[in-house]
């Protein structure tokens, strides 16, 4: 039960990322400039543990758009070690410095993709956690050019014009 | 602070002392290796370090099948898919390795491609992503005290294509035994030795206060600061001192299996990025971005660069300094030293002595961005923070 609960949120966590980064494309020129730096068709799979969520997008060099059935492997992917684990780090009990610290994941491709991914999350996590989370997880608390409010606002939004 | 979780491993066997070099045609068969490649680069077979090992090895019977020496300073990805095809083509069993850190890490790749039967190291670039595979006997002798090489997780081979450093990080790296044995470091110059000393000190310091510092780690980087600082300048000054080489030599094997366990930091990230983008050589890039890096973490890691100053300057200077001013006194005592051995040997301080160029600095910051160690810095940098950071260097 707890096992399945946990999938539950780790799966609405990725989904969320995923949405929070869409949007922050548009509200945050920091996000837009990181993603922009990607090259077209870099991809990236997030493996969060045995029978877990997979989050699989891919920068088309307008958008980074999740993919539910990715035909190739991606450039760079990002393996959890253990549920338990990706548990904590997507719900803002461990920041991705600190997992990748306690060697919690295993990673194939360049280590410079993690590097913008970490960033990228980093960013993301930054808006969705309220401060106190987020100072316990992040290096440094950045400062944000839009409020976390509108940011929740545009995913609302986007989750029910179905745009993610 | 004990992280809440952490993990060490070194199955690396050390020889180290006296005649440790004759030791090698047994660990050899051991190994079951009867055809190893000797890998080493131009200038030592030059200085006739390679033909001491050489010599060792065939006084008991152990001849190499094959001999690679073309690997430059910084080593490459092509260069290790040569290595790879020259170990094919002449049917070697193993691999022993004879130099500095470009060699070693040239030999990692090189055996991490071959165990894996890939063509292309590239193939395989990644964090802890491989399995074992097949086994391919390792001996690694380093000929400096600095990179640690000889017991780390890690090679560090430069992508030409892009260029940057890339890290090949997996337990499968580690060679199975190293050698230390002062004859390899006596004819190193003093520069060099002060520079590879301080690439030692570096990877301590680093080691014991980044974000994956570790408890058993911090104990062999402890070790470590306390031998390069009692020895550094010996080594420096009188470089046919067998036991200050010896001990360096130690310091360095202790550092590299510190960070090894413990990654680095901001200091290894520029250093890469400066290495990657402005060919500098890394042992004096570290020296040159030590002190400042330092100095940019101060504010969040006094209380663990305190913690050093007894093994840096001694207990008494520790103990006569007050617990507030120790951060910045270690920091102070790094420079110091830094200086003096400026004054002796001429370790370059400053990005501008190595032929770094202004315009060259913002493609460094971006790249020293991207590089894995610059994650566990115990303060978080950004590009702009980096470049900042060499403004001030220049």
């Amino acid at each position: 039960m707890k096992r399945r609960l946990q999938v539950m949120i780790i799966a609405a966590a990725l989904r969320l990322v995923h949405a929070a980064l869409v949007e922050l494309q548009r509200l945050d020129p920091d996000v837009a400039d990181e993603l922009r730096c990607l090259p077209t068709g870099m991809s990236y799979a997030i493996h969060t543990g045995h029978n877990a969520p997979t989050l699989f997008v891919q920068w088309d060099g307008q958008r980074l758009r999740r993919i539910v059935h990715p035909e190739t492997p991606a450039v760079c992917t990002l393996r959890l070690k253990a549920l338990a684990i990706s548990f904590r780090l997507f719900t803002g009990q461990m920041g991705l410095a600190h997992a990748y610290a306690q060697h919690a994941f295993t990673m194939s491709g360049e280590i410079a993709n993690v590097m913008r991914l970490a960033r990228l999350v980093n960013r993301a996590e930054a808006y969705l956690f309220p401060p106190f989370m987020s100072r316990r997880i992040l290096p440094e608390l950045p400062g944000l050019p839009v409020s976390p409010l509108r940011v929740y606002a545009a995913v609302l939004t986007g989750f029910l014009r179905f745009a993610y | 602070m004990k992280p809440s979780y952490f993990e060490f491993q070194n199955a690396v066997k050390l020889l180290c002392g006296k005649n440790a070099l004759e030791r090698i045609p047994d660990e050899l068969r051991h190994l079951e290796s009867t055809r190893p490649l000797l890998l080493t680069d131009a200038v030592l077979l030059r200085l006739g370090v390679t033909a001491v090992v050489r010599d060792a090895m065939e006084s008991e019977g152990c001849a190499p099948a094959a001999v690679f020496t073309d690997i430059p300073v910084d080593s490459s990805l092509s260069v290790v898919n040569r290595i790879a095809a020259v170990y094919r083509e002449c049917k070697c069993d193993g691999i022993v390795a004879v130099g500095g850190g470009s060699v070693i890490d040239s030999a990692k790749g090189a055996r991490r491609a071959l165990s894996q039967e890939a063509n292309d190291i590239l193939s395989l670039s990644g964090v802890e992503n491989l399995h074992c595979g097949r086994h391919v006997p390792f001996i690694v002798i380093p000929t400096t005290a600095g990179t640690g090489s000889e017991c780390t997780g890690v090679a560090v081979i430069r992508n030409e294509e892009q260029g940057v450093k890339m890290e090949f990080l997996s337990p499968f790296v580690e060679p199975d035994v190293a050698v230390l044995d002062a004859r390899m470091t006596l004819r190193l110059p003093a520069r060099a030795t002060a520079s590879t000393g301080i690439d030692a000190l570096c990877h301590a310091i680093e080691a014991a206060t980044c974000l994956q510092s570790n408890p058993l780690s911090s104990a062999y980087c402890c070790a470590a600061i306390r031998l390069i600082s009692a020895n550094i300048v010996r080594a420096v000054q009188h470089g046919a001192d067998a036991e200050a080489r010896l001990n360096m030599a130690m310091a360095a094997t202790m550092a590299g299996i510190a960070f090894s366990n413990s990654m680095v930091g901001a200091v290894h990230a520029v250093g890469h990025a400066l290495g990657g983008v402005c060919h500098v050589p890394h042992a004096e890039a570290m020296g040159i971005l030590l002190p400042h890096v330092l100095r940019y973490n101060l504010p969040v890691a006094a209380e663990d660069y305190a913690r050093l100053l007894p093994d840096m300057a001694g207990w008494e200077r520790a103990a006569a300094t007050p617990a507030d001013q120790r951060g910045e006194a270690m920091v102070q005592t790094v420079a110091d030293l830094l200086e003096r051995l400026h004054q002796l040997v001429g370790i370059p301080l400053r990005l501008s002595e190595v032929g770094v160029t202004e315009q060259e600095l913002p493609r460094v910051a971006k790249t020293a961005v991207n590089d894995g160690a610059i994650i566990v810095n115990p303060r978080a940098m950004s590009e702009q923070q980096v470049y900042e950071l060499l403004r001030r260097v220049f």
